[in-house]
């Protein structure tokens, strides 16, 4: 191993924390923008991925474990026993970053397209590899971009088959879990605010701009656009926030969000 | 001496010749005793310019004498001239001023003449001012500069004086003020320069401070009348004295002075402003004062702002006096269904006609005061009273009118002139299809139940409306009348058909009436049990309307029949005139003395609402043809009922009222489902030109679009956008989220 500086070796190993990587990449990454962990991250990313060779054998193998008895397909059951093998809890979120990979078309099932080309994509063939990315999957939720394509996706996957909307509850959920990620300070007003007023599904318009409502009003309501383009509902919520004195003069007044 | 032959002249000499005809001349103009030029002098003294003139040089004294041509008119003014203006002083010195401006002119055209040779070579050859210039000049150089300011000065004193009512010579201070143009010389800058600029100022500074109290002293009518009267003289002054070009911008500074700076003062003013005028209608007045403020720039401005606001006021207090009539109603009876909304549509009619008449007569049809009315009834025409919409209140006030028994009694052409009056108010209202649509479903209950007064008023409205809304207005109205026409000649072919085929015979007269589905209000079609007597008259009114057409399928709607049964009491037979329902309900005690709530909705085969409705207008209402147990007022479904063989009326005939169902929600809830449809079509159809469009503009047309109809609520149009995105019409832009694109 180089010899590295205090500070380089802080970094490098701070790296390999939030992304898993491995030293060697983790290594490449931050030379290549200078020792400067954004930017390491940013070259990180933008990599195409490695076409690790996977073997179809134990592909194979790993699907027939999980896959259900009487479908050719891994359901709930299946999904329970592979949480257990790479020791993640089935409601944490990067169940939610590994459907996104797959491809997966709905909540709790995997078809074996989807399983078999998901884990491909991932470089994975065994349990020790699916265990060893976990830490790189989570990471992705720091990525911009990424967050919001899962989050885009993550509507249609958790909405009913054959329904255009999605049911207030699961999106309700699926808000509470996506937000701990990224501490958007609203989200449990928000939450309150669709029981109290709305109570019927989310259309997916209303919840791709929630999160362009998150990003770029952000805490500061002063600059929200009520005749702009936001779906109905968000100018409802900017009401609701306004009426009940939760945002005065577009700052937030809620002590309970001071910390 | 030879006549061929001329004597050379020396300077000294023939100066001194001519001396002698200018002292001559002078004298004439003091008006001492002098006689007058003969020709022979006149020709002598021309002569004398001319053989000097044309003298061989050295003897060419042309130079010489050009000056002094100008040195004449010089000693001539400073010895004679200038003394005599010196000293005197105002208008004496004005009148001195004229006169010796008259006899500069006489001495100018005098001595041109004897000089006038020089003009035509010496002046010409060598491009020197022309002798008439130079004597002007000499006049303006030496008189006009020194004494112009004292001049101006007590010219404008004068006008004063005039302006205070004070008689002064007009004839002087024309002359005067012609000396200023006549000096320009074909020019006017000396005129404007140094009398009119000074004249306007001080214009300014006089009605300056009449203004400043007359504003305080005087009512807005009297102050009016004073600056109408300033106006009107400061005009005949121009007219009599003043040169033309004054006059626009001396009007333009009274106008300033007395109108533009207290514009707000004198129209605000509290017991005779323009509110004021407006309350106690003060026609003359008004117009006057659109007379004096349309001359100042936006003057109009504030009138016709207090004029909205006026009428705006008028028509809100209307609207709050039918509320308050409407609540004092509910206290006390409340069978005068609608008295007051009647009162209240034709009292806003009144105000209408009241207020076009200001706009027309006392604000000259002035687009402004148009743009006032139309915003103030705006305002008050699209407030409710008493619950009900204006479109709903305009529509029961045609109904009124229009229909049999209403409670006015108008001539024709008194019912004409209303309808018109009508239509005119619906251009004020937002929701003209809610309009429309409670029109339509009023219009159907008059054809439909034969209450319509006069079918050449009912089409006279749809052309009125026609032409105002448009044809899609009142497409399926027209259409509604013309399927009346129609069915009465479908009757009698009906009656033709039974009469050709003995074998069909409905058994009971039988009228049916054919509607085109889709120009008529939806009705509630159900399949209610008929009677055995009615099922046979459906039958063959089938079978004769397949003869006429086979491809047509016909729909019964029972609710709208109507039915006349002899209803055979103890006492006497009384003919009931009831709704189908009721005589459907009615006819199952042909066959059975006692029947139960659930029994006859079974055999109806209604619902709880109609059955209830149903029988309490048989059993709880004014004619109790039916007995109910129990005898109470109200219907439950334990209740039983007989036929009341008991029944009798002191008429032989007797028509039993169904109550009717309160329609105005359905008709609201049907019109709001209308403008969802109406605002989907018009976003896709400009999605569908645009392709790609932002969201305000989209929005703005899309309010563009319906805005004659009704006015969509943004949030609506908003609502509806989102839904298409749903339903996959449209789309937002990946990196725009403000921009919409239109999917295939």
């Amino acid at each position: 191993m180089h010899k590295l500086g205090r500070g380089h070796r802080d970094k490098l190993q701070q790296f390999i924390t939030i992304t898993g990587a491995s030293e060697k990449i983790a290594l490449q990454a931050l030379k290549a923008s200078d020792w400067h962990l954004e930017g390491a991250f940013d070259f990180f990313y933008n990599q195409p991925q490695l076409k690790t060779f996977t073997d179809s054998r134990h592909l194979e193998e790993l699907y027939n474990r999980y896959k259900d008895a009487y479908v050719d397909m891994i359901l709930a059951d299946g999904i329970t026993v592979l949480c257990n093998d790479i020791q993640v809890d089935p409601q944490d979120i990067v169940m939610l970053v590994l459907s996104w990979h797959m491809k997966a078309g709905t909540m709790c099932e995997f078809s074996k397209k989807e399983f078999i080309e998901g884990l491909q994509s991932l470089g994975i063939d065994s349990l020790d590899k699916f265990r060893e990315k976990i830490p790189y999957m989570r990471s992705e939720l720091k990525d911009e971009q990424k967050f919001r394509e899962i989050y885009n996706f993550a509507f249609g996957w958790a909405k009913e088959k054959g329904q255009k909307s999605l049911a207030l509850d699961t999106a309700i959920g699926m808000w509470q879990l996506l937000f701990a990620e990224k501490q958007w300070p609203l989200v449990d007003h928000w939450c309150q605010f669709l029981q109290a007023r709305h109570n019927k599904a989310i259309s997916r318009d209303t919840w791709s701009q929630l999160l362009e409502f998150a990003k770029t009003v952000g805490s500061n309501l002063s600059d929200y656009d009520a005749e702009g383009a936001w779906p109905y509902l968000i100018d409802e919520f900017v009401e609701y926030l306004n009426e009940n004195g939760i945002i005065q003069n577009g700052l937030i007044n809620d002590s309970s969000l001071k910390w | 001496m030879s006549m061929s032959e001329r004597k050379t002249i020396d300077l000294e000499q023939g100066w001194d010749f001519m001396q002698k005809g200018i002292t001559k001349l002078k004298n004439i103009l003091e008006g001492l005793p002098e006689p007058q030029f003969s020709s022979e002098d006149y020709m002598m003294l021309y002569t004398t310019i001319y053989n000097m003139c044309t003298q061989k040089p050295p003897h060419d004294y042309s130079q010489q004498l050009y000056d002094k041509y100008k040195e004449s008119f010089e000693e001539y003014i400073v010895s004679t001239v200038l003394p005599s203006l010196r000293e005197k002083h105002d208008e004496f010195m004005l009148r001195e001023l004229v006169k010796r401006w008259a006899n500069h002119k006489i001495m100018v055209r005098w001595l041109s003449r004897f000089f006038h040779y020089l003009d035509r070579y010496f002046i010409a050859r060598r491009s020197l001012p022309p002798l008439n210039e130079v004597g002007l000049t000499c006049f303006r150089d030496l008189v006009y500069k020194e004494l112009n300011g004292k001049v101006r000065d007590a010219v404008i004193s004068l006008i004063d004086q005039e302006r205070e009512g004070e008689q002064i010579d007009r004839a002087l201070l024309k002359n005067v003020l012609d000396i200023f143009v006549e000096i320009g010389m074909g020019q006017m800058d000396h005129y404007e320069n140094d009398f009119e600029a000074a004249m306007l100022k001080d214009t300014s500074a006089y009605y300056s401070r009449k203004a400043s109290n007359w504003i305080l002293e005087d009512s807005c009518p009297d102050y009016m009348l004073k600056a109408e009267e300033c106006l009107k003289r400061e005009k005949d002054r121009v007219a009599h004295y003043l040169h033309s070009s004054s006059e626009p911008k001396l009007l333009e500074k009274v106008q300033h002075e007395l109108l533009s700076v207290y514009a707000n003062q004198l129209l605000e003013k509290e017991h005779s402003g323009c509110h004021a005028l407006l309350r106690d209608d003060k026609v003359e007045d008004l117009s006057r004062m659109f007379r004096l403020f349309s001359k100042i720039p936006r003057g109009l401005d504030p009138v016709s702002s207090i004029f909205k606001q006026h009428v705006t006021t008028e028509g809100m207090a209307l609207v709050k006096h039918a509320e308050d009539a409407a609540s004092n109603k509910k206290a006390e009876k409340k069978d005068i269904v609608g008295l007051q909304e009647q009162v209240f549509v034709r009292k806003v009619i009144e105000l209408h006609d009241k207020y076009l008449a200001y706009v027309n007569d006392c604000f000259q049809n002035h687009t402004l005061f148009h743009k006032a009315l139309k915003e103030a009834f705006e305002v008050f025409c699209n407030k409710g009273v008493a619950g009900s919409s204006s479109a709903e209140l305009l529509a029961s006030f045609c109904d009124n009118i229009l229909k049999k028994g209403g409670s006015e009694k108008l001539s024709d052409e008194a019912i004409e002139e209303t309808l018109e009056k009508v239509v005119k108010l619906l251009a004020y209202i937002s929701d003209k299809d809610l309009f429309a649509e409670f029109y339509r479903k009023k219009l159907a209950r008059r054809l439909l139940f034969d209450k319509s007064a006069n079918d050449d008023h009912e089409r006279s409205i749809l052309t009125k409306l026609k032409q105002q809304c448009g044809g899609q207005f009142t497409s399926k109205m027209e259409g509604m009348v013309t399927d009346l026409t129609l069915a009465k000649e479908n009757q009698t072919s009906f009656e033709e058909y039974l009469s050709n085929n003995p074998n069909a015979d409905p058994g009971i007269d039988l009228t049916v009436t054919v509607l085109t589905t889709g120009f008529w209000p939806s009705y509630k079609s159900f399949d209610l049990n008929l009677p055995a007597e009615m099922i046979r008259c459906v039958e063959v009114f089938k079978e004769f309307y397949q003869t006429k057409t086979k491809h047509r399928k016909l729909t019964w709607i029972y609710s709208l029949g109507t039915c006349n049964i002899s209803g055979k009491f103890d006492p006497k037979t009384v003919e009931l005139i009831v709704t189908t329902y009721q005589a459907s309900a009615l006819l199952l005690f042909n066959s059975s003395d006692r029947l139960s709530y659930s029994e006859i909705m079974t055999q109806l085969n209604l619902s709880d609402d109609d059955v209830i409705r149903l029988l309490h207008s048989l059993s709880c209402a004014k004619y109790k043809i039916l007995n109910k147990e129990p005898n109470t007022k109200t219907i439950l479904s334990t209740d039983y009922f007989e036929f009341n063989s008991k029944f009798t009326d002191k008429m032989r005939r007797i028509k039993i009222p169904l109550p009717p169902v309160d329609e105005k929600k359905k008709v609201i809830e049907d019109v709001d489902k209308d403008r969802r449809y109406a605002i989907d079509a018009s976003i896709v159809r400009i999605m569908k030109s645009r392709k790609v469009l932002g969201y305000q503009q989209l929005v703005m047309e899309c309010v563009e679009q319906l805005g004659r109809m009704f006015k969509p609520d943004v949030k609506a149009i908003k609502k509806r956008i989102e839904d298409l995105i749903s339903r996959d019409y449209l789309e937002r832009d990946k990196d725009n989220a403000n921009m919409f694109k239109y999917l295939a």
